[in-house]
């Protein structure tokens, strides 16, 4: 399948009965897999400061189920939540996995990267010769990794893990190394967001990346734009508690400057989402989530007038 | 006499990052640390804030329990802002609470903890899985292997369950305080009660029959990990207009006595916590700051003691302490309770929703709160859990979170008393060096355990003004 037809069939898919991104997908890996010289994508998966919701949001992917993804799609080398191999015998495979596969495996980072204390508060193993931090971790196997993907907000932009008042220095990947990340943020991620960005990865390399680092396939439009509700909006027609039917712009939704597909993609089979489920988008993909979007039921303009005091408040103030 | 200090890092197959150092003698283990090697210091992020924020921010604390995190939130705002729950709502709550539930223990069984008795298959993620006491059969373990790829689907179904109800998991919007803010329409619930039989049956045919064959084939781990007799229990599933009735009731059993809880009774210790005081930073107030210098400190893990003792949360402490289960608190026990507990919420999900009468969003917000501070209990997947808040002017001055994961995790207090996963490895036999791993790994992870979920450092005395919680 050409490139143009993928991104295509990512995009037109959530408009028509069969909405299911990842179901296409399969057969389309499977087609590629089978020419000469090809083989699954080989990935090393560090987790950092998050709360794993993005590797439980992966658990969710339908159409490839998990199953299939590890089997026909991905070899997951290194992974701290799936791998069957642990203590030293798991840090060997990483160590021989990084080279085995140099300059061709995805560094998947899952979690926002302390940085101060020369990031103590995230060891990600202990050895005889002592603690390996997440930021020594990943700063090692940056020059080795093909292609770098930070999965979720934290690992995108820092995210809740970074939230004020920030006594870890957590920063998002594209912080602490010096290479090109493609950033699949969310809170968790869409499962679809993270497969189909794998599945680019595998046959056409890096998907085209909007401003900030995130495939253009998925976070191109914003909710509001595509949001069910969007004819209350138009005329005005605001929703006055959580439960109501109406545009939940007049309870805080982020939905008209966060980009996202959730409105047709929506969730967990594609059954719900949080604006159908009667309370506001939070704007989990964006850069400022979560400093940006509390208080979650303020408005978009009220919000942002309490952003100047929030920047003035201190650790120590708190 | 021989001697000899090892490293168990990284304990993979959990949610977080754990490591265990031990010190092996004679074939024994005669001393255990086990580390939660990362801090994100939430109670502090919710500083400041609206506490309305609480229940989707404290949710990002973690990911395989979210929803949890989201339930104590919305019972601590319900009674700040003195909610009254319609029966919907209950029921809602309720059954959504239990799907989170499904899809942590269906996921833990099979994807973390199968692979500590079954042989995987020879191919990513499974390489180097090293597992030295195979012990099912050729048939028996392909059987098994099998049901890990179905127990995916399952697991995904729980949270499919939930999210129809709830817009998204993890992290779900719906349960707030106030109620439930989606319709139970009766095409939603006919869609839920199709998925629960799905899952119903899985653990029926798979999950039940699974687990006793692993229980009877390493019959051995019910004398292995077996930690001192002391349970707790904050009580699950909610029910009243109050939240006054917890279905499954909490409760403090100490060598077969059993009593009810009463905060004033749980204390903390950070002796071998990367934790000091303020004031030895120079800071002023009376709250605990991270240090990872600390000295002689060893873990992020808070230890958390009721009377000056350790102990156990989770599944086993609940099936006991309600007469489900009459076993032992051995390694065995810990993951057969959870299995009987799995099968008790597919029961308990189709009754409720059978009970729901299709109606309008079951939900009732007021705006101005009738308290300043409140404290929540209730259990996760894991065990008791706490969350506690003081406000003024509806913003957060201090909000405290106290896991299941302080309880089970604890490292060692002052007096030098083992938490539970500490006092569970030591003593266990390691007849040869190259099934340290396995068998250790088997007993750790029977606690199911998750270390994003190691979020408390303050100090509950110093910020909450006890009254009757239970």
């Amino acid at each position: 399948m050409e490139k143009e037809e993928f991104v295509r069939l990512c995009q037109s898919l959530s408009c028509n009965n069969n909405h299911e991104l990842t179901r296409a997908i399969l057969p389309v890996v499977g087609e590629y897999l089978a020419l000469p010289n090809k083989s699954k994508l080989p990935v090393i998966w560090i987790e950092t400061n998050d709360s794993g919701d993005n590797n439980i949001a992966f658990m969710n992917t339908t159409y490839p189920y998990l199953d299939q993804v590890f089997a026909e799609m991905i070899d997951l080398l290194y992974s701290n939540t799936f791998m069957a191999a642990q203590g030293s015998d798991a840090l060997s495979i990483l160590e021989q996995a990084s080279l085995m596969y140099k300059s061709k495996f995805v560094l998947v980072v899952e979690g926002a990267v302390p940085v101060k204390d020369n990031g103590l508060y995230n060891i990600i193993a202990i050895t005889e010769k002592g603690a390996i931090t997440a930021l020594e971790a990943i700063r090692q196997l940056e020059a080795a990794a093909g292609h770098v993907v930070a999965i979720g907000t934290c690992a995108s932009f820092g995210g809740p893990s970074a939230a004020r008042p920030n006594l870890t220095g957590s920063a998002g990947v594209r912080d602490v190394l010096k290479r090109e990340i493609i950033n699949v943020s969310g809170c968790p991620v869409n499962p679809d967001w993270f497969v189909g960005t794998m599945a680019h990865l595998l046959m056409y390399g890096r998907p085209e990346l909007d401003s900030l680092g995130r495939p253009v396939l998925f976070y191109g439009f914003t909710v509001h734009r595509h949001c069910q509700r969007r004819s209350y909006f138009d005329r005005d027609d605001f929703a006055s508690k959580p439960g109501d039917i109406e545009c939940m712009f007049s309870l805080g939704c982020m939905g008209p400057r966060t980009g996202a597909d959730c409105p047709y993609r929506q969730w967990i089979n594609h059954v719900n989402w949080p604006v159908k489920a009667n309370t506001p988008c939070i704007g989990c993909t964006n850069e400022d989530f979560p400093d940006g979007s509390t208080p979650f039921f303020t408005t978009l303009p009220e919000k942002s007038e309490k952003d100047e005091e929030k920047k003035s408040t201190s650790l120590k103030e708190t | 006499m021989t001697k000899q200090s090892i490293i168990f890092s990284p304990v993979t197959r959990l949610s977080g990052l754990l490591s265990v150092e031990a010190i092996i003698e004679n074939g024994r283990v005669a001393e255990a640390n086990a580390s939660g090697t990362m801090f994100r210091g939430y109670e502090w992020i919710m500083r400041d804030r609206l506490v309305t924020d609480a229940v989707y921010l404290t949710q990002r604390v973690c990911g395989i329990c979210s929803l949890a995190h989201g339930a104590a939130a919305s019972y601590l705002l319900d009674e700040i802002y003195d909610s009254e729950l319609t029966e919907n709502a209950q029921y809602l709550r309720n059954i959504m609470f239990a799907a989170d539930f499904l899809q942590n223990h269906i996921r833990h069984f099979y994807l973390f903890s199968l692979p500590d008795f079954a042989r995987m298959p020879d191919r990513p993620p499974y390489l180097g899985q090293n597992l030295t006491d195979a012990r099912l059969g050729f048939s028996d373990n392909e059987r098994l292997v099998g049901h890990y790829f179905e127990a995916v689907k399952a697991a995904q179904e729980s949270h499919q369950l939930l999210a129809l109800f709830g817009g998204k998991a993890p992290h779900q919007h719906s349960f707030v305080h106030g109620g439930v803010s989606v319709a139970p329409t009766a095409d939603k619930i006919s869609q839920a009660l199709a998925l629960i039989r799905s899952i119903g049956d899985f653990v029926k045919s798979r999950m039940v029959p699974d687990t006793e064959l692993v229980a009877r084939v390493y019959s051995d781990y019910y004398a292995i990990g077996v930690t001192p007799p002391r349970l707790l229990s904050f009580g699950l599933f909610k029910f009243g207009k109050m939240n006054e009735n917890n279905l499954w009731r909490g409760g403090v059993v100490s060598d077969g006595r059993y009593t009810l809880p009463q905060a004033q009774l749980i204390n903390e210790d950070i002796t071998n916590s990367w934790y000091v005081s303020g004031q030895e930073k120079g800071e002023k107030g009376e709250d605990y700051l991270p240090d990872p210098y600390k000295p002689h400190a060893y873990t992020w893990i808070k230890s958390v003691n009721y009377t000056g003792l350790p102990y156990q949360v989770g599944p086993l402490a609940r099936m006991i302490i309600n007469g489900f289960y009459s076993g032992g608190t051995s390694t065995m026990d810990r993951i057969y309770a959870r299995t009987l507990e799995t099968l008790l919420l597919t029961e308990l999900v189709l009754g409720w929703l059978n009970k729901i009468k299709p109606g309008p969003p079951p939900i009732n917000q007021k705006k101005t709160p009738v308290k300043n501070e409140a404290t929540a209990t209730t259990d996760a997947m894991r065990g008791a859990l706490l969350h506690s808040a003081k406000i003024q002017d509806e913003k957060v001055v201090r909000y405290n979170i106290i896991t299941p994961t302080v309880w089970n995790f604890a490292p060692k207090d002052k007096n030098g008393n083992r938490g539970p996963v500490e006092s569970a490895l030591v003593g266990t036999g390691i007849p040869r060096s190259d099934m340290l791993f396995t068998i250790l790994g088997r007993t750790i992870r029977s606690f199911d355990p998750c270390i994003s979920c190691a979020t408390h450092i303050l100090d509950l005395k110093k910020n909450v003004e006890y009254e009757e919680v239970f």
